[in-house]
C-alpha cells in the first residue's frame, strides 16, 4: 500500500507541542513499568527448579540453626548479650524523629544553649540573640503528670534565616488537607526541658513565653508547632506579635542617630580640609610674587661692540637723539655706513642735499637702522650701520671695553640676585608643601579617629537598632518542641529546570540527595527531592545541594546565568572547611 | 551533483560541540542513576522527536502517543545506551524509526509523506532538472513508491533538511554511504523526470 502524499500541510504550533509534554507522566509510566518488571522477575521463583533449590537451601539453613542451637548454646548467649547491649545505640539512628528532622551536615547544625532554671522560682532567660524566655513558677511536670521540683535544664536554639533552616534539617513543608506548600519563615525556635536527662513537660495551665527577635518585619505570618509524630506542622494561630511601639521608638532613635553622626564630623577636620585647600593658592601666590620680583630685576643690555667703517663704503653723518637710541648714547662721532643689503644704492644719493634725514631702528634691532631721506616727493630708504672711523674707532673701542666690564659685573650681580630669589621661592614652596603634607597626615589621622568613633557609635547604635528595628514575635508555648512563625507559600510556577550538578571542574556529576532552592527575596528555602527545579523568573535564587553527605553551593549569580543560558548543567562548589557553622554558611551562600 | 554545496537548514537541536556532547553524556550517566535527570533530555528532544514522527504520519494524537512511547523506551533501556561520540538524539531517532516501522507494519494506512512544493523543487534542482508543474504528480508518485529506506533518505534530506552527517548518524550509515545512496535515488528521479517531459 502506497503512503498518502500531503503537500504543504499546516505545521503544529510550539504551544500545542509543549502542551503535550509531560515529564511527570513519563516518570510515572517508567516507575509503573519498573514495578511490573520486578513482579515478572518474581515469577521466576515460581518455576520448579527454583522451588526445589529453595526447599533444599531452606533445609540446609534449618539444620545449621538447629546445630548451633543444640551444640553451641554458650556462643548464642554471647550473641544475645551483645544484642541487648547494643540495642539502644542501634535504635537511635532509626528513631522516627531523627529521620524526620535530618540535618544535612551535623557539624553545621545550630547548637542548643542550655540554661538551668529553678522550677519553684521560675526564670527570665535572656538568650544570646536577645530573645527573652519567661518561665513561670512551677511550670513543669514529668511524664506521669507529677509536679517537678528542683532544677530543670532548658535547651534552646533559634533559626532566623535560610542558612539556619538548611543546617537544621527541619522540614519546612506544610501539608494542609493534602495540599503541600513551603514555609516562608519569620523565625523558628526549638525549646526543650530536661531533669536528670529525662524530658519534662509544661503544665497544661502554664505557658512559657518566648519573645523572639525576628528579622522579618512583614505581617503575614502564622504560628505553627512541629508535630514530629504526625510529621506535619500544626497550625496554632495568627502571629500577633508586631511591635509597633518599638518601630516608632526606633524611628526616633534613627533620627537621633543621624544627628549624632553629623556632630561626629569634627570641626578639626573641616579646619584641616580648609587649610589644605588653601595651600595650592598660597604656593601660587608665592610663585607669582617671586617671579614678579625676578622680572623686576634691572635689565642689563650688552654693549654693542663698535665697528670700524670701511673707506670704500659711503657713510652719512647724522645727529641722533640719545634718548631714542641709548645703545649709541655713550659713543661720539658715529657715522652711518650704507649696508650691503641696499643693492640698488645709487652713489648720487650722497650728492643730494636732502630736506630731512630720519633714523629709526632697523631690521636687526641694536645692530642696524633705517635711514629715511626725503626731498620733496623723493624718498629714499636705506639700511645703515653705525660705525666709527679713525681715532673715533679707537676711542669707541676703549669705551666699549670699559662698558663691557661693567656689564659683566652687573650680569653677575643680577644672576646672584635672581638665584637668591629663586632659592627663596623654592624654600617657601617647600615649606608650604611640607605644611600641606603634615596637614594631610593630620587629616587622615583625624578621619581614622572619627571613623573609629563612628564605627563604635554605629556598632553601639546598631546593637540598639537591631533589637528595636526587628520585630518581637511572641511564642506562647505549652509544649516543648519546635515552634515557627511562618506563612505557607506555593512552589514557584513560572519555569522548571531539569538540572544536573557538576563540581566546578565540570567533570564530576553529582548524585544529589537534597536540593535546597534558596529564595533571596524572601526568607524561604524550598527543599526539593531530585527532579526538576521550579523557579519564578522574577525572583533571585541560589542553590545548596547535598551530595555524598557534603554541601555544595551554586551562588545566585551563577544560577541566574544558568537560567539565562537555559543550560541544565549547574556548576557547584563544595563548601570549604572554613564553613563551620550556619553563620559561615550564610556568608558562603551570600544571604 | 552538488550535494555538498547545497545549502541545508542548520539543525541547532542536533548539532553539538564537544562540550555539549560531554554535558549531554553527563546528564545521561546521571539519568542512569536517577531517572529524574532524564528531564533535561526530554525537554531538549521532545519537539524534534515529535517532529520526526509527525513528519511521517497524519494523525497528531498518534504522533504524540508515539513520542511518549519513544521516550519511555529510551528511559527504560537507558542502561543499555552506550555513548558513541554522537548526540543522544541519533539513538532517539532510531528508536522513533523503529517504533514507526512497527506501527506501519500493522497499520500501513497511517504512513504519510509530507512535503512542501519548495521541497519538490529542491529535489529537481538536485537532480539537475528544472522544476515544472507537470513534474509534481510524477515526483509524488515516484517518492511514494520508493522503498522505505530510500524514502527515509529523501525525507531526512529534502523534507527535514538535515545535513548528511546527521542523516548518517540517524540511519547508522557512513556519510559517504548516505551520499551515494541519495545520488542513486536522484538518478532514478532524473530519468523519470526526463521521461515525463517527453
Amino acid at each position: 500500500m502506497e503512503p498518502k502524499f500531503n503537500l504543504n500541510r499546516q505545521p503544529v504550533s510550539d504551544e500545542e507541542i509543549n502542551s503535550k509534554k509531560d515529564f511527570g507522566e513519563l516518570i510515572k509510566q517508567f516507575k509503573k513499568q519498573s514495578i511490573e518488571k520486578a513482579r515478572t522477575d518474581e515469577n521466576f521463583f515460581k518455576n520448579k527448579k527454583v522451588t526445589y533449590s529453595t526447599i533444599i537451601a531452606g533445609v540446609a539453613v534449618l539444620c545449621t540453626v538447629t546445630y548451633f542451637a543444640v551444640f553451641n548454646q554458650e556462643s548464642s548467649k554471647k550473641i544475645a548479650h551483645e544484642k541487648t547491649f547494643t540495642k539502644p545505640l542501634n535504635s537511635k539512628p532509626v528513631s522516627g524523629n531523627k529521620s524526620y528532622i535530618s540535618p544535612p551536615v551535623s557539624k553545621l547544625n545550630i547548637p542548643y544553649s542550655t540554661y538551668r532554671v529553678k522550677t519553684e522560682k521560675g526564670a527570665t532567660i535572656m538568650h544570646k540573640n536577645s530573645s527573652k524566655i519567661t518561665i513561670p513558677k512551677n511550670a513543669f511536670i514529668d511524664k506521669k503528670g507529677n509536679n517537678i521540683v528542683g532544677d530543670v535544664e532548658i535547651k534552646f536554639r533559634e533559626f532566623h534565616n535560610q542558612a539556619d533552616i538548611i543546617v537544621s534539617g527541619i522540614p519546612m513543608i506544610y501539608d494542609s488537607a493534602g495540599v503541600q506548600s513551603q514555609f516562608e519563615s519569620a523565625g523558628m525556635i526549638d525549646i526543650k526541658g530536661y531533669q536528670n536527662n529525662e524530658p519534662v513537660y509544661i503544665k497544661p495551665d502554664k505557658k512559657i513565653t518566648v519573645e523572639f527577635i525576628s528579622e522579618q518585619t512583614a505581617d503575614r505570618y502564622n504560628m505553627y508547632f512541629l508535630d514530629t509524630i504526625a510529621k506535619n506542622w500544626v497550625y496554632i494561630g495568627k502571629d500577633n506579635s508586631l511591635d509597633k511601639y518599638r518601630k516608632t521608638e526606633n524611628s526616633q532613635q534613627n533620627t537621633s542617630f543621624i544627628e549624632q553622626e553629623r556632630n561626629l564630623t569634627s570641626k578639626k577636620i573641616i579646619e584641616l580640609e580648609n587649610k589644605i585647600q588653601e595651600i595650592p593658592n598660597k604656593i601660587e601666590k608665592v610663585d607669582s610674587y617671586f617671579n614678579e620680583k625676578i622680572t623686576q630685576l634691572p635689565k642689563i643690555t650688552i654693549p654693542n661692540k663698535p665697528i670700524e667703517g670701511k673707506n670704500s663704503i659711503p657713510k652719512f653723518e647724522l645727529d641722533i637723539e640719545e634718548k631714542d637710541f641709548p645703545e649709541l648714547a655713550c659713543f661720539k662721532n658715529i657715522v652711518f655706513e650704507v649696508g650691503s643689503e641696499n643693492k640698488n644704492y645709487n652713489p648720487k644719493i650722497g650728492d643730494i642735499t636732502w630736506s630731512s634725514a630720519e633714523i629709526s631702528h632697523g631690521p636687526i634691532k641694536g645692530k642696524n637702522y633705517w635711514l629715511t631721506l626725503k626731498l620733496k616727493n623723493n624718498i629714499e630708504k636705506l639700511i645703515v650701520y653705525p660705525v666709527f672711523t679713525g681715532i673715533n674707532y679707537t676711542k669707541a673701542l676703549n669705551l666699549y671695553e670699559a662698558k663691557f666690564d661693567e656689564y659683566q659685573k652687573l650680569i653677575l650681580k643680577r644672576e646672584t640676585e635672581e638665584k637668591r630669589l629663586k632659592t627663596e621661592l623654592e624654600n617657601k614652596k617647600l615649606a608650604l608643601i611640607n605644611t600641606q603634607n603634615q596637614l594631610s597626615e593630620e587629616l587622615v589621622r583625624e578621619k581614622v579617629k572619627i571613623s573609629k568613633q563612628k564605627q563604635f557609635k554605629l556598632d553601639e547604635d546598631f546593637k540598639k537598632l537591631s533589637k528595636a528595628e526587628k520585630i518581637t514575635r511572641t511564642f506562647e508555648i505549652n509544649k516543648f518542641g519546635i515552634h515557627n512563625s511562618d506563612c505557607a507559600t506555593e512552589l514557584p510556577k513560572n519555569s522548571t529546570l531539569h538540572a544536573f550538578f557538576v563540581t566546578d571542574n565540570n567533570k564530576l556529576s553529582l548524585k544529589t540527595q537534597i536540593v535546597y532552592l534558596i529564595c533571596h527575596d524572601k526568607n524561604l528555602v524550598y527543599t526539593l527531592p531530585n527532579g526538576p527545579i521550579p523557579y519564578n523568573t522574577n525572583e533571585t535564587y541560589s542553590l545548596c545541594v547535598l551530595a555524598n553527605n557534603k554541601l555544595y553551593i551554586c551562588d545566585k549569580t551563577t544560577f541566574a546565568a544558568i537560567i539565562a543560558k537555559q543550560s541544565n548543567k549547574i556548576p557547584v562548589k563544595e563548601i570549604t572547611d572554613e564553613v563551620s557553622d550556619a553563620i559561615e554558611l550564610k556568608k558562603a551562600i551570600g544571604i | 551533483m552538488l550535494l555538498d554545496a547545497v545549502h541545508m537548514e542548520f539543525s541547532p537541536r542536533y548539532h553539538h560541540t564537544a562540550d555539549m556532547l560531554l554535558e549531554e553524556q553527563m546528564i545521561i550517566e546521571s539519568a542512569k542513576q536517577n531517572p529524574e535527570y532524564f528531564g533535561a533530555i526530554y525537554d531538549k528532544y521532545y519537539k524534534p522527536i515529535f517532529g520526526y514522527i509527525y513528519q511521517r504520519m497524519d494523525c497528531k494524537e498518534t504522533a504524540f502517543d508515539l513520542t511518549a512511547q519513544v521516550f519511555l523506551k529510551a528511559l527504560t533501556n537507558l542502561e543499555k545506551y552506550e555513548y558513541k561520540g554522537v548526540p543522544f538524539a541519533s539513538w532517539l531517532y532510531r528508536i522513533a524509526h523503529s517504533e514507526l516501522m512497527q506501527l506501519f507494519r500493522t497499520q500501513k494506512n497511517l504512513r504519510t509523506v509530507n512535503a512542501d512544493i519548495g521541497d519538490l523543487k529542491h529535489i529537481c534542482e538536485e537532480a539537475e532538472e528544472e522544476y515544472m508543474e507537470q513534474y509534481k504528480g510524477s515526483l509524488m508518485t515516484v517518492i511514494k513508491q520508493l522503498p522505505e529506506e530510500q524514502l527515509q533518505l529523501i525525507e531526512l534530506r529534502f523534507f527535514e533538511k538535515r545535513p548528511f552527517k546527521e542523516i548518517a548518524e540517524i540511519m547508522d550509515l557512513t556519510e559517504t554511504n548516505a551520499k551515494v545512496k541519495l545520488s542513486r535515488i536522484l538518478e532514478r528521479v532524473k530519468i523519470l523526470l526526463t521521461k515525463t517531459s517527453k
